[in-house]
C-alpha cells in the first residue's frame, strides 16, 4: 500500500494528537509524505480530539477521503468527528475492548474489519497508567500496517526522555506491549505500507511544518524584521513562531493590545523603513482594514496574513472557511485596490509569502495573504525547500542624487516613487492619509486626488501579467476545467488525477495572485473551456462571483461552492467533472454547480 | 552642528484659526527641538486625526499624519525599529482619550522613549464643535444642544493612574514654561505625557483662552509641589479642569530601562544564533 489514512479519536487526556503527532514525525524521518490534521471540541482544555494522518510514498495535496484505518478509543467521541472520519466498508475499525460500540452506532456502514483490542487494559497492565494508551496504539499500527516501528521508538525517546526516566520507561513498555498484542493478533489481509525510499537510498531530509509555521519562517526569509499582531485563532502560531524565531535575527515581535494595534506598529516600523507584517483571522482582519487603508494611501509597504476561519464575526473559529475573499479585496473605503495571494499548501505558503512580501516592497502596497485555517493549522510532510532560487526584493530607496531634491510621492512612468526612511538627510517627507500632494502635503484638489489615485491603482498594473499569478495543469486543450483556490486547491489537483482515469481530460487553473485579477491568464486558461467549476468554500462563491466582474466566463462555468468546516472530498468534484464531460458529449452545454442570483 | 528654530520651520502655512493655542504649541515645539539639537531628519513626528494632528506637515522632521486615534501605535512600531530616532507622538484630546484613549496605558506600561503630546482643546473642532472626552458636564455644543449628561475624562489622572513615568502640563500662554517642559519631556528617558491646555478660538468657551490661563495658570513649583512624589501628583491632578497647574506634575526618579532598551538586551541574548537562510532548519526531520 502507498497511501494510507488513518483517523483516531478520544476523550481529553488520551494523547490522541500526540500520537498523530509522533506518528507523523515518523513518517517523515522515514522519507514519506505526510498531511496531519487536527480536531478538537470546542473545551480550552481536555475534551475530545480527533486527528487524521495520511501518509504516503508520493506527495500529497489533501488530508485523504475515507479512513483506511479508524481507531476509536471511545465511542462516543468518534461519533461527534462523524464528518471529519468517515469510515466505509474497506475501514478497518479498532476500538478499545473496554467501550464498545452500540450495534446501531454503524448506521448502515460494515467495516471491513472490527477488531476490539485491549488498549486500556494493555496500558494499565505493562505500563501501570492510562495515560500510555496512545503509546499503545502507535505499538499496534506499526505491527499491524508497518508502520515504522524505529522511527516510532526514536521519536518515543525525543519526546519523553525530556519527562525523565520513568515515563520513558512506561511508554516504551506500552509500545512494546502493543506491537506485541499486534504480533500475536495479525489482522488477516490487513495491507502494510511500502517502503518510502528503495535499500540504499539517502534523500535530502524531509520538512515537516504547518502553514502557520511555514508563513513566519517565509517571513524571516524575506527579511521582514517588526511583527504586530493580537492572539486569534487560527492565526496565532505564526505570532508564537515569530516570537520565538524573529529576535535571532534581530526582529521585534509586538503583541499589542488590539488588532488595529497590532498592524498600526507595523505600518510605523514600514514607514521606518523595515519589512513589516501583521497576521491575524476574520475578525481581527476586519479591524485592520482601518490601517490597510493607511498603508494603501501613505504607499507603505505591509504583509497582512488573514487565515480564514468561519464566519461572520466570531464565526466557526476552529473550522476553515474561504469566504474572506470579498473583505479582502472589496473592504475600504474610498478607491483603491490592493494584492490578494493565497497559498495552496504548507509548502507552497513558504513561495506565497516570501512572494507577498516582494510584491509589498516592490509596489509600495500593503499585501494580503489569504491563507486558511486548513493550511495554517495541518502539519505537512515535504521535500525540502531550496531557498537559494528565491530572489528578494527591497524598496526602491532614493539616490544620494534624488535625496538633493527629494519628492516622496513624485509621478513617475510606473507609479513607484523612490521611498526615503527616517534618518536619511534630505528624505524627509510628510507620510499621511490624507490626501496630498507630490510633496506630501494635504490637499483638496479634485484633480490632484485623481491623479494620484491613478497613480496608486495604476502602479499595480503590471502584477496581473505576473508570471507567477496563476498555476495550470492538465490537457491545455481541454474543454473542462476547474478553478479552485486555496486549502481547496490540492483537492482539485488530486481530482484532475482520478479523473483522468476515468477517462475524463480536464484542466485547472489555481490562482495565487487572486487580485487584481490577472486578466490575460484566465482568458488565456478559458478559451479552450465549454464547462467547468469554480470549486471553492464560501456558501456564496465568492471567487466565482468575482470572476464573473472581470471575465468573460464560458457559459457552462458554473460554481461548486459549499460553506466552511464541510471539505471537498476529490471523489465528488471527480463525480462532477464525469457528469460534465458526459453532457458536452451529448453536445449541449450543460447546466452545472448552483444557481447564481 | 548646532540646529536653530528655523531648521524646523516647514514651508507648509498651518490651517489653524487664527489665536488657535495650537500656534503656540508649534512654536514652543520648534524651540525644544533646537534646544535636544537632533537634526529634523532623525526625528519622526507622528499624529493622529484632528485640527492639532497637522502639526507634524508645519515641521521639518520626517512626519506620519495618520488616522483618527493611532498615532501612538504606529509611534511605537517606529520607536521599536529604529531606536536611534527621536519619536515624538502628537494629537488632540479626541485622538488620545476617546478613539485612541485604549492605546495609552499600553504605550505607559511598555514605556518606549516617545514624548506624547496632547492640545487638549475640551472640543472637537475640525469637525465644527463637537463634544470631547474632555468637554465638562453641561456642556452645549453642536451635538449636545442641551447640555452635555457625562463627566470629562482627566487626562492627567488617567497616565498618572496607569504608571506614567513623566506627566506635564502647561499652556501657550507661558511659552517659555511649555518649551521647558516639552523640552525635558523630549529629554526624559521613557515615555513622556504633557497635556498642553491649548484652547480653541472658534468652538471653545470664551472664557477658557488664552489671556485667562495667563491669569490662572498655577506653577506647580509656586505651591511646593515635589514631582518626585506620585501621590501628590495625583492629588494636584484632581484639580484638573478647576486650576490649571503647569509644569511638571510628575518624574520617575528612577525611570527604569525602556522598551527598546528591553528589546536591545533581548537582541544581545538572541540575535545572531542562526542565519536568514538557516530559516527552514528548525523544520527538518532527520
Amino acid at each position: 500500500m502507498r497511501d494510507l489514512t488513518i483517523g483516531m479519536a478520544g476523550a481529553g487526556g488520551d494523547g490522541v494528537v500526540s500520537a498523530g503527532e509522533s506518528l507523523i514525525t515518523a513518517a517523515a524521518a522515514g522519507g514519506y509524505y505526510g498531511i496531519l490534521t487536527k480536531s478538537f471540541g470546542p473545551q480550552i482544555r481536555g475534551g475530545e480530539s480527533s486527528f487524521r494522518l495520511r501518509m504516503s510514498t508520493s506527495p500529497v495535496h489533501t488530508p485523504g477521503g475515507v479512513l483506511d484505518v479508524a481507531i476509536a478509543l471511545n465511542w462516543d467521541d468518534f461519533l461527534r468527528f462523524g464528518a471529519e472520519l468517515p469510515i466505509d466498508g474497506h475501514t478497518i475499525f479498532i476500538y478499545d475492548a473496554q467501550y464498545p460500540p452500540a450495534p446501531s452506532a454503524w448506521s448502515g456502514v460494515t467495516p471491513a474489519e472490527v477488531i476490539a483490542a485491549p488498549i486500556a487494559a494493555i496500558a494499565r497492565e505493562l505500563a501501570g497508567h492510562d495515560g500510555a494508551k496512545n503509546t499503545v496504539v502507535l505499538g499496534l499500527l506499526a505491527e499491524w500496517f508497518g508502520i515504522l516501528p524505529d522511527g516510532l521508538l526514536t521519536g518515543l525517546r525525543k519526546r519523553f526522555g525530556k519527562k525523565g526516566a520513568e515515563v520513558l520507561a512506561r511508554n516504551e513498555r506500552a509500545f512494546e506491549a502493543g506491537r506485541r498484542y499486534a504480533i500475536e493478533h495479525p489482522i488477516a489481509g490487513a495491507a502494510r505500507l511500502d517502503p518510502a525510499r528503495r535499500p540504499g537510498e539517502t534523500p535530502a531530509p524531509m520538512l515537516l511544518a504547518d502553514g502557520n509555521e511555514m508563513c513566519a519562517a517565509a517571513a524571516i526569509f524575506a527579511g521582514c524584521t517588526f511583527f504586530g499582531g493580537y492572539p486569534i485563532t487560527p492565526s496565532t502560531e505564526i505570532m508564537q513562531f515569530l516570537g520565538r524565531e524573529l529576535w535571532k535575527h534581530g526582529g521585534v515581535v509586538l503583541q499589542a493590545e488590539d488588532e488595529i494595534a497590532g498592524a498600526g506598529a507595523a505600518v510605523g516600523a514600514s514607514f521606518a523603513g523595515r519589512k513589516a507584517m501583521t497576521a491575524t483571522s476574520g475578525p481581527g482582519m476586519s479591524l485592520k482594514t482601518e490601517m490597510l487603508g493607511l498603508a494603501s494611501i501613505a504607499e507603505l509597504p505591509l504583509v497582512c496574513v488573514n487565515v480564514q476561519r468561519g464566519g461572520p464575526a466570531t464565526g466557526m473559529p476552529t473550522k476553515s472557511e474561504q469566504a474572506d475573499l470579498f473583505q479582502a479585496v472589496f473592504s475600504a473605503h474610498g478607491d483603491l485596490v490592493r494584492p490578494v495571494l493565497a497559498p495552496t499548501s504548507v509548502a507552497d505558503t513558504f513561495a506565497t509569502t516570501v512572494e507577498a512580501f516582494n510584491i509589498a516592497e516592490q509596489y509600495q502596497t500593503p499585501v494580503i495573504l489569504l491563507s486558511d485555517g486548513e493550511i495554517g493549522q495541518r502539519k505537512e510532510v515535504v521535500d525540502p525547500i531550496d531557498t537559494r532560487r528565491f530572489s528578494i526584493v527591497e524598496r526602491r530607496r532614493p539616490s544620494p542624487r534624488e535625496l538633493e531634491s527629494y519628492v516622496r510621492y513624485a509621478f513617475t512612468e510606473t507609479g513607484v516613487s523612490p521611498i526615503s526612511e527616517p534618518g536619511m538627510a534630505g528624505g524627509a517627507y510628510l507620510a499621511s492619509g490624507i490626501e496630498h500632494n507630490e510633496q506630501g502635503a494635504p490637499t483638496a484638489s479634485g484633480a490632484l486626488h485623481a491623479r494620484m489615485n491613478a497613480k496608486r491603482i495604476g502602479k499595480l498594473e503590471p502584477l496581473a501579467r505576473w508570471p507567477g499569478a496563476v498555476t495550470v495543469s492538465g490537457e491545455p486543450d481541454a474543454p473542462i476545467a476547474l478553478i479552485a483556490w486555496g486549502s481547496v486547491a490540492g483537492v482539485a489537483r488530486e481530482a484532475l488525477r482520478l479523473a483522468e482515469r476515468r477517462g475524463v481530460h480536464a484542466k485547472l487553473l489555481v490562482p495565487t495572485l487572486l487580485y487584481p485579477i490577472p486578466q490575460g491568464a484566465y482568458a488565456d486558461f478559458l478559451a479552450s473551456v465549454r464547462a467547468g467549476l469554480v470549486v471553492e468554500q464560501s456558501h456564496q462563491g465568492q471567487l466565482y462571483r468575482l470572476l464573473r466582474m472581470f471575465v468573460d466566463l464560458p457559459d457552462g462555468l458554473g460554481s461548486f461552492a459549499r460553506s466552511g468546516a464541510n471539505p471537498f472530498a476529490p471523489t465528488e468534484i471527480v463525480e462532477r467533472l464525469v457528469e460534465l464531460a458526459q453532457a458536452l458529449q451529448r453536445a449541449r452545454v450543460p447546466e452545472v454547480g448552483v444557481a447564481i442570483d | 552642528m548646532s540646529v536653530q528654530v528655523k531648521d524646523f520651520k516647514s514651508d507648509l502655512k498651518p490651517i489653524w484659526c487664527p489665536g488657535c493655542g495650537d500656534f503656540g504649541v508649534l512654536q514652543a515645539m520648534y524651540r525644544a527641538l533646537s534646544a535636544v539639537g537632533r537634526p529634523p531628519h532623525e526625528i519622526a513626528f507622528v499624529s493622529g486625526i484632528g485640527c492639532s494632528s497637522r502639526i507634524p506637515g508645519y515641521t521639518t522632521a520626517y512626519g506620519f499624519n495618520t488616522v483618527h486615534g493611532r498615532a501612538l501605535p504606529i509611534a511605537q512600531g517606529i520607536k521599536l525599529s529604529r531606536p536611534d530616532l527621536l519619536v515624538v507622538a502628537a494629537g488632540g484630546d479626541g485622538d488620545g482619550f476617546s478613539i485612541g484613549g485604549g492605546h495609552v496605558p499600553h504605550a505607559i506600561r511598555r514605556n518606549p522613549d516617545i514624548t506624547y503630546i496632547v492640545m487638549d482643546n475640551h472640543i472637537y473642532g475640525l469637525t465644527k464643535g463637537q463634544l470631547s472626552p474632555t468637554s465638562s458636564r453641561g456642556l452645549a455644543t453642536a451635538s449636545s444642544v442641551y447640555g452635555s449628561l457625562e463627566d470629562p475624562v482627566n487626562p492627567l489622572l488617567y497616565v498618572l493612574a496607569y504608571g506614567a513615568r513623566f506627566v506635564a502640563q502647561s499652556t501657550p500662554a507661558d511659552m517659555p514654561g511649555l518649551a521647558a517642559v516639552i523640552e525635558e519631556a523630549i529629554r526624559f528617558p521613557g515615555f513622556a505625557f504633557v497635556n498642553v491646555q491649548s484652547p480653541c478660538i472658534t468652538y471653545g468657551q470664551p472664557e477658557a483662552q488664552l489671556k485667562q490661563h495667563k491669569a490662572e495658570m498655577v506653577p506647580v513649583a509656586s505651591v511646593g509641589h515635589n514631582p518626585a512624589n506620585r501621590l501628590a501628583a495625583m492629588a494636584l491632578a484632581q484639580e484638573y479642569g478647576k486650576v490649571l497647574y503647569t509644569g511638571v506634575l510628575y518624574r520617575d526618579p528612577d525611570p527604569g530601562p525602556t522598551f527598546e532598551q528591553a528589546v536591545a538586551e533581548r537582541h544581545r541574548a538572541q540575535a545572531g544564533s542562526t542565519s536568514r537562510a538557516q530559516v527552514l532548519d528548525v523544520f527538518t526531520v532527520r
